[in-house]
């Protein structure tokens, strides 16, 4: 996979309608290719409004969003996304599903069906191909629907609370076979999160945003090797959650 | 296998006591048998509507009357419910028009549909199509309106084209409400066949109920009655075992 790199640029979101309230102010950002990026911030913050811009599916009121130095102008397989909710299209099978990511490709039929089955394997569901979405649980629905985004062979992967509906136990395997993706991959990811852990235990740095109108208040990096989840309780760990809580606490820097 | 039992059961327990307390009724005779014929009666009316032919020949007819009617008012409602729903201005121009429409019962209709078509097929098609139309619309109308913004998001950052996506997407996530449209489509098509025959034909189930009134045939109303009654309820379960096929995701979604 090469490049990947998406700048933000004095991004400017204001709310559509009269009162034109300000979604986002002044959002510099830069996802360096292959880096792994958080943003954390309270409900309400625009940080997914702020995801949504780099997916296309809302055009800045001032500013500009880049890849690979290419301005965004709307929804490209290039940005893969993957949503909170899934976003799984419930009359397709798992394999329907991935097909339907793949169609862009307009390979044939044979081989189509070939390189969803090797997509489902990739997050271990190959046996659930012919399931429904309905007939999945979340944490198989949300593994469904990465390969889906993965299928499309983005170079970006914007990731908006994707494991927020599941439970913690699911989560952290989740959490496993997405760093082992990024691995593989070394797709650029951008992960939208309220869990300070979930943030830490993933991402090269966390961008915390204050809320209305969302601004990014501090950037951190982590360094720490991963796999991370058994350093929850290690100095540097707790001290980086110390700060970030409080910073959203306070919501200024 | 266990449930189909059940509902088998619950059907005869059901019809059963009814025909017991009919029949109790009758023997006793508590309501002036001319009024209130027995199920002996009734049956025989029914035998004698059978051997002289009547009996198939106008199920025959009210069946053609409603499913062409139905045929013309949901092909109609299906395609002008895409239209108000994806052209603004098809909207514009019919919103208005078709919400006036709606409370208009079809048997409101008979009399002017009489005068334009005269008392022959085209005027039952007119009056059965016309109330099959709204319900279909409505529902089409409306569910392409409800389908989740996600699903569509989902679909352009897939690389899907908009052909694809009304096709692929729109539609399978409108059909639930489509099929429900014409689901109750199909049980007004009876009621409004009945409208229709009760002035106007020399043929048909309503019909037949409106002459056996000038004889007081009390016991030919009721074979009618309970031909609608279960006419409209096959047709019913018909149409949602069909739909359970046709929206299948719909039952473990």
């Amino acid at each position: 996979m090469n490049d990947g790199l998406i700048e933000v640029r004095d991004l400017t979101i204001r709310f559509p309608g009269r009162t034109g309230a300000v979604a986002l102010s002044g959002i510099d950002l830069t996802l360096q290719p292959g880096s792994f990026t958080a943003v954390i911030g309270p409900s309400g913050c625009g940080k997914s409004t702020l995801l949504n811009a780099i997916a296309g599916f809302v055009a800045p009121s001032m500013g500009t969003i880049t890849l690979d130095s290419i301005t965004i102008d709307g929804p490209s397989p290039e940005r893969g996304v993957v949503f909170q909710q899934y976003g799984l299209f419930p009359w397709f099978s798992a394999a329907g599903n991935i097909e339907f990511a793949l169609k862009r490709f307009g390979y044939p039929k044979e081989q189509r069906r070939r390189e969803a089955f090797a997509a489902l394997e990739e997050v271990s569901l190959a046996a659930m191909a012919g399931r429904f979405p309905g007939q999945l649980s979340g944490g198989m629905k949300q593994r469904v629907a990465i390969a889906r985004t993965l299928a499309g062979r983005p170079k970006v992967l914007l990731m908006d609370e994707p494991f927020g509906a599941l439970d913690a136990q699911t989560r952290m395997n989740m959490h496993d076979l997405l760093l082992d993706i990024w691995e593989r991959r070394k797709t650029t990811v951008l992960f939208i999160t309220h869990d300070v852990d979930e943030a830490l235990i993933l991402a090269d740095v966390v961008h915390v945003m204050s809320p209305g109108p969302g601004e990014i208040i501090a950037s951190i990096d982590v360094t720490a090797p991963r796999p991370r989840a058994t350093l929850r309780d290690a100095d540097d760990f707790v001290r980086l959650r110390t700060q970030i809580l409080d910073l959203l606490r306070t919501g200024a820097s | 296998m266990a449930v189909g039992l059940h509902r088998v059961l619950n059907v005869v327990v059901s019809l059963g006591a009814v025909l017991i307390v009919w029949t109790l009724i009758s023997v006793f005779n508590l309501v002036n048998p001319a009024l209130f014929p027995s199920p002996l009666e009734t049956w025989n009316a029914a035998l004698e509507l059978m051997r002289t032919g009547l009996f198939l020949s106008d199920l025959a007819a009210s069946l053609a009357r409603a499913g062409i009617g139905f045929a013309i008012g949901a092909v109609l409602g299906v395609i002008v419910g895409l239209l108000t729903a994806r052209v603004p201005a098809v909207q514009f121009v019919l919103g208005p028009f078709l919400t006036v429409l709606r409370p208009i019962p079809a048997i409101a209709l008979v009399p002017i549909a009489i005068v334009w078509f005269g008392i022959g097929e085209p005027s039952k098609y007119f009056v059965i199509a016309y109330t099959v139309f709204l319900a279909v619309w409505l529902n089409t109308h409306h569910g392409m309106e409800r389908v989740p913004w996600t699903f569509v998001l989902a679909s352009r950052a897939l690389g899907a084209s908009r052909v694809r996506e009304f096709i692929e997407v729109i539609m399978p996530a409108a059909a639930p409400y489509i099929v429900a449209g014409l689901r109750m489509g199909s049980a007004l098509a009876f009621l409004s066949l009945v409208a229709a025959e009760l002035s106007g034909a020399s043929s048909g189930i309503g019909y037949r109920m409106q002459e056996a009134r000038q004889y007081i045939r009390t016991d030919i109303m009721f074979v009618g009655l309970i031909e609608l009654g279960i006419l409209g309820a096959l047709l019913d379960t018909g149409f949602v075992m069909l739909s359970r096929r046709v929206v299948h995701w719909e039952d473990h979604a």
